[in-house]
């Protein structure tokens, strides 16, 4: 039996404020040292960790620092018996080349563009999806269709929609009116991204939903409750409760979509082989290109190797995101 | 045959942070030992270390004279009740009991045997085939004794295993651990920081705070004769009164002076802070060494304002302000004071604790 | 969540419907055209459902002779396409057999590398333990493209071409950083008591590991199982790089030399499609409960 009574906390009334619990939440604890329990434990550790350390070693480090190493030499496997050293000559060639920077440009505006329709469409099925209903766990199944096939199935069943002499969007089109015959599709500069946007958004949507369902089942739920008591009608209550604890998350999708998107390289092979006209030139493709049509290794190298400090940049705000929760 | 000793243990962490320090304790063979604090006094690392959940980084942990500071936990012959009972949730009852047999290989009669008896003497053999999920608090709880009985290990450890029980369970429970450790004759080590389980059930206590031991004695020696504030603070219910003042030298002995209020100190006391006048001090009182008395006594009476009245079945407790200070003090039903009402009490001066209030330790005792 | 609107009901039936069609319609439309033969599927404006349903797609894919293409077959195809089948196309089954191996292979190696490693990071405290998380995920930041050029000169010198083995190890280095980040999450949410009970009663961490934390993981086991196996299912371009002859080949390789040659009917593409889209598409709606749960910590309590 406790003898003195509890300092009763004065209670906040009025329309929901940040209450005590809520700070904790938006702050997590930071492990800020780490405790060895014991050296057994650092031992079991160090084993149990090995084989990782290996495999990564040897198939992620190693490629990386091989990779750079090649990209300033200029390496063409058309002849490969003389292998300049070069320095930062084939960086430099890349970046003097406009093509490089539009290639860039339209990666990224290929990026923005697919990762705010993913970003907007998953939002609003994770929010139906947290719901319950019946028939839920069927739209579930469901939704993971486009997220388990391959990206080269993915990239056939859209090029046989988009065909410009049979595709079914034609068809569509024709049958609703809009058009009174077939276009071209892929074929016409103009929609070729769109077109190729549109069928990685429909790939990489059920994983992005997935990921920010996950987020808003891990709200909790008395949070609700105490916002009800509080007096938070439902409006307040996704403001003031959903929404803050929706962005960490919602932020880590983006970013992830954001990498996906950068280096994807799939579609643009199925789809249209960087054409037409480079219409659909990213920078993905370009290495490809240079290591496998060109052979020329050393650019290849270089410029998989801008790619991966791009991605590595962007990492960093993942990586600092998600050791919050580790 | 299961004497631990602390050499100047200590726990440091590669930040720098101090969990223990200079921890020097000897745990006699089949005692029955409480380590008592508040969160973060290290009681539970002192436990973990005996059961090699954590490394030892200052000084020797021993086990009859063998040096255990790097033998693994699944070597050393100990039990552990933990605070949540950490029972297996994917094995039955019996399973659960059976684990520890059956990591080390015992034959499978022997392992039948002892779990069905071990269940027996819980009184939970019909719910050998459930699982934990099915099982109220109190029933897991008496399967994880279970689990650490069958082992017949030669220390047993318990981390607060009663705290996640209700009041009344609580107290049923303790009683069981007892009689079990007279059963079993084995050394028990129990972490709390419940201070009644602590006087209940202890040999001896260990006072612990921040990592340094307070004081170790018998639950009688504690709690009579409190080393420093902070042991006499944390047992009794409700915590001692403290009361700041004056050491003062009434010619014909020492008494305590704050305001209004002058209260002599026994001879014996008195002796020992002798011509020490004009000393800082507080005084300690426990809420129950006071009377209503008619006939007020010179220098052992309190007189206040009383704040609040609460009366709890069998007594009732008073809130008062003496000296611009509040006590807790408890009196008898009898007792017809009431809120706002001036009283005077008396205090039984031959229970008065002593303190320097510079280092905190106790003037009276060692 | 909370239920508000008075048309609940009617808005989530409309939404549910919504985004059935958005993610059914494509794959539908596939399937049909797969049931199509070529004159069918040629047709303007399309057949939506096939109104002759043809199962020589199939039937081309499952043959086991070596369909030897001469001028005649050619002409047999559709005139306006130019389409026929390829010779190509008894590639696809052993194509599919190289695949399911190599998955097969990387799930099992995954599990035995990132199991020891997640619960070494989730439940032991050791020095060193953030930097390995960092490490790990750095490792998943280069993009795949990246590897191309280093991996393909490694495993040139070392005549590992057209083994599969090259693919395995890759794909494992891939997928293991992933795997690790789901199986530690779980493991976090497991109780830290257990571990301690475990080792109090007699088991080295490695027996705690086996036989008090497997069983309770199941879920993201699951999940990690699934997420492996598709993603070595559906690799293309290291399988791409490292598979010159079609004895090595994998599934998406084979499928998409087919849509890079104009001249094949748009049917057997289709057909093709589907093929390659039925493991997959099984495999995930089978096991779509243990996604979520998988991925989401904290589903064991006490």
């Amino acid at each position: 039996m406790t003898w003195c009574p509890e300092a009763a906390d004065p209670a906040a009334s009025g329309p929901v404020r940040k209450t005590l619990e809520m700070q904790d939440i938006k702050r997590p604890q930071r492990r800020w040292f780490v405790r060895p329990s014991s050296a057994y434990d650092q031992r079991s550790a160090m084993l149990f960790l090995a084989p990782m350390m290996l495999v990564l070693s040897v198939v992620a480090v190693f490629p990386v620092l091989y990779s750079f190493w090649i990209s300033l030499h200029d390496l063409k496997l058309t002849r490969p018996h003389r292998v300049p050293f070069v320095w930062f000559d084939n960086y430099v060639k890349l970046f003097t080349d406009p093509l490089f920077w539009e290639s860039v440009g339209r990666t990224a505006s290929f990026t923005v563009m697919s990762v705010l329709a993913i970003m907007v469409i998953a939002t609003l099925m994770s929010l139906l999806l947290n719901e319950n209903f019946r028939g839920r766990r069927v739209l579930s199944a469901i939704l993971l269709i486009p997220w388990a096939i391959p990206y080269v199935a993915n990239g056939l069943m859209w090029k046989w929609i988009y065909d410009s002499g049979y595709g079914a969007l034609n068809g569509l089109l024709m049958q609703m009116g809009l058009i009174d015959k077939y276009v071209v599709m892929l074929g016409d500069t103009a929609k070729t991204m769109p077109l190729i946007t549109n069928a990685f958004v429909w790939k990489e949507v059920p994983l992005a939903t997935i990921l920010l369902l996950v987020t808003l089942k891990s709200i909790r739920a008395d949070l609700y409750s105490a916002a009800k008591v509080d007096g938070a009608n439902v409006l307040q209550r996704f403001v003031h409760i959903t929404l803050p604890q929706l962005v960490p998350g919602f932020a880590l999708v983006m970013i992830y979509e954001s990498m996906m998107a950068i280096r994807h390289f799939d579609l643009f092979f199925i789809l249209t082989e960087g054409g037409p006209a480079d219409a659909s030139h990213v920078v993905a493709w370009q290495v490809y290109v240079e290591t496998f049509r060109k052979l020329a290794f050393g650019t290849g190298s270089a410029l998989a190797y801008i790619m991966a400090v791009a991605t590595f940049v962007l990492a960093y705000f993942v990586i600092r995101s998600t050791s919050r929760k580790l | 045959m299961a004497r631990i000793k602390f050499e100047a243990v200590g726990k440091k962490y590669p930040n720098g942070f101090a969990a223990l320090e200079n921890l020097n304790l000897d745990i006699a063979d089949k005692e029955f030992l409480v380590l008592l604090g508040p969160s973060g006094c290290g009681k539970s690392t002192t436990l973990n270390m005996i059961a090699g959940l954590e490394d030892v980084t200052d000084g020797n942990l021993m086990f009859d004279d063998a040096v255990m500071n790097t033998v693994p936990s699944h070597k050393r012959d100990v039990a552990m009740v933990f605070q949540s009972y950490a029972l297996y949730p994917h094995k039955s009852v019996y399973e659960n009991i059976a684990f520890g047999l059956r990591m080390r290989k015992y034959p499978k009669d022997e392992i039948d045997r002892r779990v069905r008896d071990a269940a027996r003497r819980l009184e939970i053999e019909p719910l050998l085939e459930r699982r934990p999920d099915q099982l109220s608090g109190g029933q897991r709880q008496r399967v994880a004794l279970g689990r650490a009985m069958v082992r017949q290990p030669q220390v047993f450890l318990m981390d607060e295993p009663l705290s996640n029980l209700d009041a009344a369970l609580r107290i049923s429970m303790r009683a069981e651990i007892k009689q079990l450790h007279q059963a079993m004759q084995t050394t028990f080590v129990y972490v709390t920081h419940d201070q009644a389980e602590a006087l209940t059930l202890a040999d001896r206590i260990v006072v612990m705070r921040g990592g340094v031991v307070q004081q170790i004695g018998v639950p009688d020696e504690i709690y009579e004769r409190p080393r420093n504030m902070f042991v006499a603070s944390f047992l009794g219910n409700p915590p001692i009164n403290f009361i700041e003042g004056k050491l003062v030298d009434l010619g014909s002995g020492m008494a305590v002076e704050r305001g209004g209020l002058r209260v002599a100190l026994p001879p014996e006391a008195a002796l020992k802070v002798q011509g020490q006048s004009g000393r800082d001090v507080v005084l300690g009182l426990r809420a129950e060494d006071v009377v209503e008395d008619p006939s007020p006594v010179a220098d052992a009476t309190l007189s206040g304002r009383v704040a609040a009245v609460l009366p709890v079945g069998s007594d009732q407790f008073l809130e008062m302000e003496v000296e611009g200070s509040k006590l807790f003090l408890r009196l008898g039903k009898e007792c017809r004071y009431r809120e706002g009402d001036n009283a005077s009490l008396t205090i039984n001066a031959n229970r008065l604790h002593l303190f320097d209030k510079q280092s905190t330790q106790s003037l009276l005792w060692a | 969540m909370t239920s508000f609107l008075p048309g609940r009901r009617t808005l989530l039936f409309f939404g549910s419907l919504l985004f059935a069609l958005y993610v059914l319609a494509p794959i539908a439309w596939l399937v049909s055209s797969s049931f199509q033969s070529e004159a069918e599927i040629t047709s303007v404006p399309p057949h939506w459902v096939p109104e002759q349903p043809t199962l020589e797609n199939f039937a081309a894919i499952f043959q086991f002779s070596e369909e030897v293409v001469t001028y005649e077959n050619r002409k047999q195809g559709d005139t306006a396409t130019g389409g026929f089948i390829p010779s190509t196309a008894v590639n696809l089954l052993p194509s599919m057999k190289n695949s399911f191996i190599v998955a097969l292979a990387v799930v099992v190696l995954n599990l035995l590398v990132s199991v020891p490693a997640a619960y070494a990071l989730a439940k032991i405290r050791f020095i060193g333990r953030t930097s390995s998380i960092y490490f790990m995920l750095s490792t998943r930041v280069i993009p795949d493209i990246a590897l191309v050029v280093p991996f393909f000169l490694f495993v040139q010198k070392l005549g590992l071409m057209d083994n599969l083995w090259a693919l395995i190890i890759t794909y494992l280095a891939i997928t293991v950083p992933f795997s690790i980040f789901i199986l530690t999450g779980y493991f976090e949410s497991l109780p830290d008591e257990l571990d301690k009970a475990a080792r109090v009663d007699g088991c080295s961490r490695l027996q705690t590991l086996v036989l008090v934390y497997l069983p309770l993981a199941l879920p993201s086991l699951v999940a990690v199982v699934l997420f492996t196996f598709l993603t070595s299912w559906n690799e293309f371009l290291l399988a791409l790089m490292f598979t010159q002859t079609p004895a090595s080949q994998t599934m998406p390789i084979v499928v998409a030399s087919f849509t890079s040659d104009f001249n094949i009917s748009f049917s057997f593409i289709n057909a093709a499609g589907v093929m390659a889209i039925v493991p997959p598409v099984i495999i995930a709606i089978m096991f779509e409960r243990y996604i979520v749960s998988g991925l989401t910590a904290g589903a064991v309590k006490g």
